[in-house]
């Protein structure tokens, strides 16, 4: 690899990870203020309850707006039995194109039902607790949830080894697209991988978002690790 | 009734327009929606104004399906504070409804919605055999294991239509996702062609399963055409069950309107 190339790869290594960071600060903001909660109730000596988690809406909703975020769902979620009141809940808050205000995600948490959202079966709810640490999800489409294709970025909620749930946000495929396609060097069908070997990023017309890329595929890979996440960004033979 | 998934239950409130008389088009898609087990019983509806806002009918269409479908037991409204429309799960009157939709239906509607489900299911399991993780396949088989052992025909139902539509997102489509999602709110007016012959979940299972292996084992063509004879199977014994209402005559005769609605 010539010199400028590898400084192309570099170059794109660090774009990608610096937008994989703002989104992950603004999770970590969220994170801190549910942290900031439970710290006070254990002060106080009681647990954490409703009231406590859903103050933070309106918090949440203001970074939402924030102008130029890429995230259009923000919130957290609260792992079974941790609310003193609840069994389970979602302080998830959604932006729509073209609807100022943000919404409140709404999800059956009936166990009974037919409907029942079970969140914590989910590998963006599941590889946080699992791992003890912060997970980006998909692409995938959120059936269950949105209705829409993005990532799912989580930080577990960790209150001095009590995992609480995570704190998240959903980033449509295509505003981080568009935020990131002229990250990828030219010329070359470059595309960045994540851990399951899945398009995140493509510079390639011959192998899009989404797809699944078999690993005998994969070769000059840069060795570089995309902010810790797994993800690789490789040079892929055209179809 | 605000808790509203993202899943196939969004579908069930979405814009009604499929061109037929509208009041029985709202009565068919609810009736749909509960034959699916979408819609939970003793499960509160949003009020008729948001109704009849999601559903784009007027409040005064809204209130005469409203009024069908208390009058055959599927809903029932209370007067005060705690009251509204609320879902009332009534098996006999789901296949009084689906059956009568069926001989309404004319042969070739049933080949025609065939025909749509293989092209959406087929292209979605040949896309999900290149495109699905090793956990996505283990969340198909999860969930045919529960349609193995499901009880009630609406449990059988929910994780039938819940199979298509995982397989849809294991295909990283959302637009292939939606399509499957709306499908099954047609194909829940239809009767479960399982109900009269119980043993065929064994055949829809295993079928299924052979879709999944082929789907685990990337071989994208065989997902394909599995998926799509599976498919036209159905459609035959749809095909079957409704000749056999036909014949067995005035057992279940269709109801006027949906007369009206096949003679559109």
């Amino acid at each position: 690899m010539t010199t400028g190339a590898a400084s192309a790869w570099a170059r794109c290594g660090r774009m990608v990870s610096a937008v994989v960071e703002e989104v992950f600060d603004v999770v970590g903001e969220v994170r801190d203020e549910v942290l900031e909660r439970q710290a006070e109730a254990a002060r106080r000596g009681r647990r954490l309850v409703l009231a406590d988690v859903s103050s933070l809406g309106g918090p949440v909703q203001a970074r939402l707006q924030r102008p130029g975020g890429l995230a259009t769902g923000l919130g957290l979620i609260v792992a079974p039995g941790v609310l003193a009141d609840r069994r389970l809940h979602v302080e998830w808050w959604q932006v729509e194109q073209g609807r100022p205000e943000p919404r409140a995600l709404q999800v059956d948490l009936n166990p009974a039902s037919a409907g029942f959202y079970d969140y914590s079966t989910t590998e963006w709810f599941e590889a946080p607790r699992r791992t003890g640490t912060r997970h980006i999800e998909g692409p995938y489409v959120d059936v269950h949830g949105t209705g829409a294709y993005v990532f799912t970025l989580t930080v577990p909620l960790d209150a001095d080894g009590e995992f609480l749930g995570v704190a998240g946000a959903d980033v449509p495929v295509s505003s981080w697209e568009d935020r990131l396609l002229d990250a990828l060097p030219a010329g070359v069908d470059a595309v960045v991988l994540n851990a399951v070997g899945r398009v995140v990023l493509s510079g390639s017309s011959s192998w899009l978002v989404g797809e699944l890329v078999p690993d005998r595929l994969v070769h000059d890979a840069t060795g570089e690790d995309v902010s810790r996440l797994g993800w690789r960004m490789v040079v892929l033979p055209q179809r | 009734m605000n808790p509203l998934s993202g899943d196939a239950r969004r579908a069930v409130f979405a814009p009604l327009d499929d061109g037929a008389v509208r009041s029985e088009a709202v009565v068919r898609r609810l009736a749909s929606a509960i034959s699916l087990g979408l819609l939970a019983d003793g499960e509160r509806l949003p009020s008729e104004a948001e109704l009849a806002v999601s559903l784009h009918v007027s409040t005064m269409t809204l209130r005469e399906a409203l009024a069908d479908l208390r009058q055959r037991g599927l809903v029932v409204t209370r007067r005060g504070q705690r009251g509204g429309s609320f879902v009332q799960s009534s098996p006999e009157a789901v296949l009084g409804l689906t059956r009568a939709r069926l001989q309404a239906l004319g042969t070739v509607d049933l080949r025609e919605l065939g025909d749509v489900r293989s092209a959406v299911s087929g292209t979605a399991a040949q896309l999900a055999a290149v495109r699905s993780t090793e956990r996505e396949v283990q969340r198909l088989r999860e969930i045919l294991a529960r349609l193995g052992e499901a009880a009630s025909p609406t449990e059988q139902r929910r994780l039938d239509s819940r199979y298509y539509v995982e397989v849809a997102a294991a295909s990283q489509s959302v637009r292939l996702t939606m399509h499957e999602i709306e499908l099954h709110t047609e194909v829940g007016q239809i009767p479960w062609a399982m109900s009269d012959a119980p043993e065929r979940v064994h055949l829809v299972v295993a079928a299924q399963h052979r879709v999944v292996d082929a789907i685990a084992a990337r071989d994208a063509t065989a997902a394909r055409s599995l998926t799509e004879r599976h498919l036209a199977e159905r459609t035959t014994w749809l095909v079957a069950l409704r000749r056999q209402l036909l014949q067995s005559g005035s057992e279940t005769v269709p109801a006027p309107e949906d007369r009206r609605v096949a003679a559109r």
